[in-house]
């Protein structure tokens, strides 16, 4: 369903990732890990072509998108949640969450999504006229998760979800990103330094250091002494 | 008593044409961060238009300004195609989209002076006559004006409220980054943003024609008076705008009633200071 192939990024002279393979499959949960600063940003902000890649391939569904502008990304079905969350500060909740169904695909389908995001995050609803800059940060967490979901991709690509939340935020975090996947059967690419968390739901990781892939696990095969080895 | 009444409806009259003026310059900045340097001459463009259209073509009014404001859409829209987007992705581009916005202005200024001449024309009144309110008595021109300003700011703000174009505008104005992650073609908004504020500028142009003089060299005047009103009020944000116009629009004819006309820019600028010494972030608060 989607495959990268010798996909190269970089920030101005300095290159962060080198010839990146990876690919997932329908419905499949894959977890990205590595250290700070050695890549897996570079390379969710290459997918969705918010810092487009230098040069490789990406195919999503047989067609070649490594070229495609950002908006268009979204619109043929890949979100991007960021760890920044790049919410709009003096907008509500409920505005938000109408931004991320800007694309017409999403347009026709808002309704039934945002009864869903409402379902996940049932604490959305009742900040839903709240201001978006006077949101806790795990509030602000969820809008930015949710807002994700309104685009109606089909694929979904969340970056650090649980960075600075509390345990309890954090769970909650994660059990509606498993939820998404169960109940829309959508395919998730994550980034998560919560390895324990992450391996719950991923079906397959992916380890990065330096920006290359340095090994690819399946669930039943992961050792985490081995994950956490690689940081070092 | 009288005449602080006469001041008081005469500063509300200049301070909602101030705010239509204001609201032009604002929405560029506030939506793209390109300050538009050329702002006063793009209003004097709009009147110059209506007027052609209104004492030229004979048209009415009203059909003057829905020719005009086309065209000034056409402008903005082909400013920003191809010449600020290109400048807005290199280096510099604070620097260089100001330059060009302010050459922008020159060139248009000579163009109308070369078109129109350097005498003095007005857009003729809309309504003749005038009302007594009490004591005091409002020409019907103005309060046509006070009105149609109310009702274009109406008509904005519900068009950045309601519809997906004007929400997308207030998005990519909030977070470029988080505008992109939803996928708005950021530079389809910009394009449509500068023609939008065009647009309006235009429209207040052909108002502020209608109440006083216009030569080609006023659009300076207006548009130095639209930065204190923006930077007073809080830069990008229209209720800052329409406040600070205000404000300065009751100043005006207060000092003009107090101290004489003289005084008004000493007046606004000693205001100006002094909001910025207290609240940098303008009255309503915007973006720094």
């Amino acid at each position: 369903m989607f495959e990268i192939k010798d996909l190269c990024s970089a920030y101005g002279d300095i290159q962060v990732l080198y010839n990146i393979d990876l690919h997932i499959d329908e419905g499949e949960v894959v977890a990205l890990f590595g250290p700070n600063g050695h890549g897996k940003s570079t390379l969710l902000k290459a997918i969705s072509a918010v810092h487009p890649a230098r040069s490789g391939s990406i195919l999503f569904k047989g067609q070649e998108i490594a070229k495609t502008p950002a908006h268009k990304i979204v619109e043929l079905g890949i979100a991007y949640i960021p760890e920044e969350r790049f919410l709009f500060p003096d907008m509500t909740v409920m505005e938000n969450l109408n931004m991320g169904a800007y694309n017409l695909n999403a347009r026709k389908s808002m309704a039934e999504n945002l009864e869903f995001v409402f379902d996940v995050f049932p604490r959305l609803k009742e900040r839903r006229g709240q201001l978006c800059s006077t949101l806790s940060g795990g509030e602000a967490r969820m809008v930015a998760i949710a807002r994700g979901l309104m685009c109606n991709a089909s694929m979904l690509m969340v970056d650090e979800p649980s960075i600075g939340l509390s345990p309890s935020m954090k769970f909650a975090v994660f059990e509606a990103i498993e939820k998404v996947n169960r109940e829309k059967n959508l395919t998730i690419l994550i980034v998560e330094q919560e390895i324990e968390h992450a391996l719950r739901m991923a079906n397959r990781m992916y380890q990065i250091r330096k920006g290359r892939i340095l090994f690819e696990r399946k669930a039943d095969e992961i050792d985490v002494k081995e994950i956490e080895k690689a940081y070092f | 008593m009288e005449s602080i009444l006469n001041a008081l409806v005469s500063g509300f009259v200049s301070g909602s044409l101030y705010a239509i003026m204001a609201l032009g310059l604002t929405i560029i900045y506030g939506i793209s961060r390109v300050f538009n340097f050329g702002h006063g001459i793009v209003a004097v463009l709009g009147g110059y238009l209506a007027w052609t259209f209104f004492t030229r073509a004979s048209l009415p009014f009203v059909v003057s300004l829905l020719f005009m404001l086309p065209v000034m859409y056409l402008l903005g829209w082909l400013v920003y195609r191809y010449a600020i987007r290109g400048l807005m992705k290199k280096p510099n581009a604070d620097f260089s989209t100001v330059l060009f916005m302010l050459g922008l202005g020159i060139m248009l200024e000579n163009i109308i002076l070369q078109i129109f001449g350097p005498r003095v024309k007005a857009v003729p009144e809309l309504v003749t006559g005038s009302i007594m309110l009490g004591a005091i008595k409002i020409k019907n021109h103005e309060l046509a004006l006070m009105v149609i300003v109310l009702l274009g700011i109406i008509v904005l703000t519900q068009f950045f409220k309601r519809t997906r174009m004007g929400q997308a505008m207030r998005a990519v104005a909030q977070s470029i980054p988080g505008a992109g992650v939803v996928g708005i073609n950021i530079e389809r908004i910009f394009g449509y943003t500068f023609g939008l504020a065009f647009m309006v500028t235009g429209f207040s142009g052909a108002l502020l024609a209608s109440k006083y003089f216009m030569i080609p060299h006023i659009g300076w005047d207006w548009m130095v008076k639209g930065f204190v009103i923006v930077a007073f009020g809080g830069m990008g944000s229209i209720p800052g705008a329409v406040v600070g116009a205000l404000v300065l629009g009751m100043a005006e004819s207060f000092t003009t009633l107090a101290l004489g006309a003289v005084w008004v820019w000493p007046v606004w600028f000693i205001m100006f200071l002094v909001l910025l010494l207290l609240r940098p972030q303008g009255l309503v608060g915007g973006r720094n």
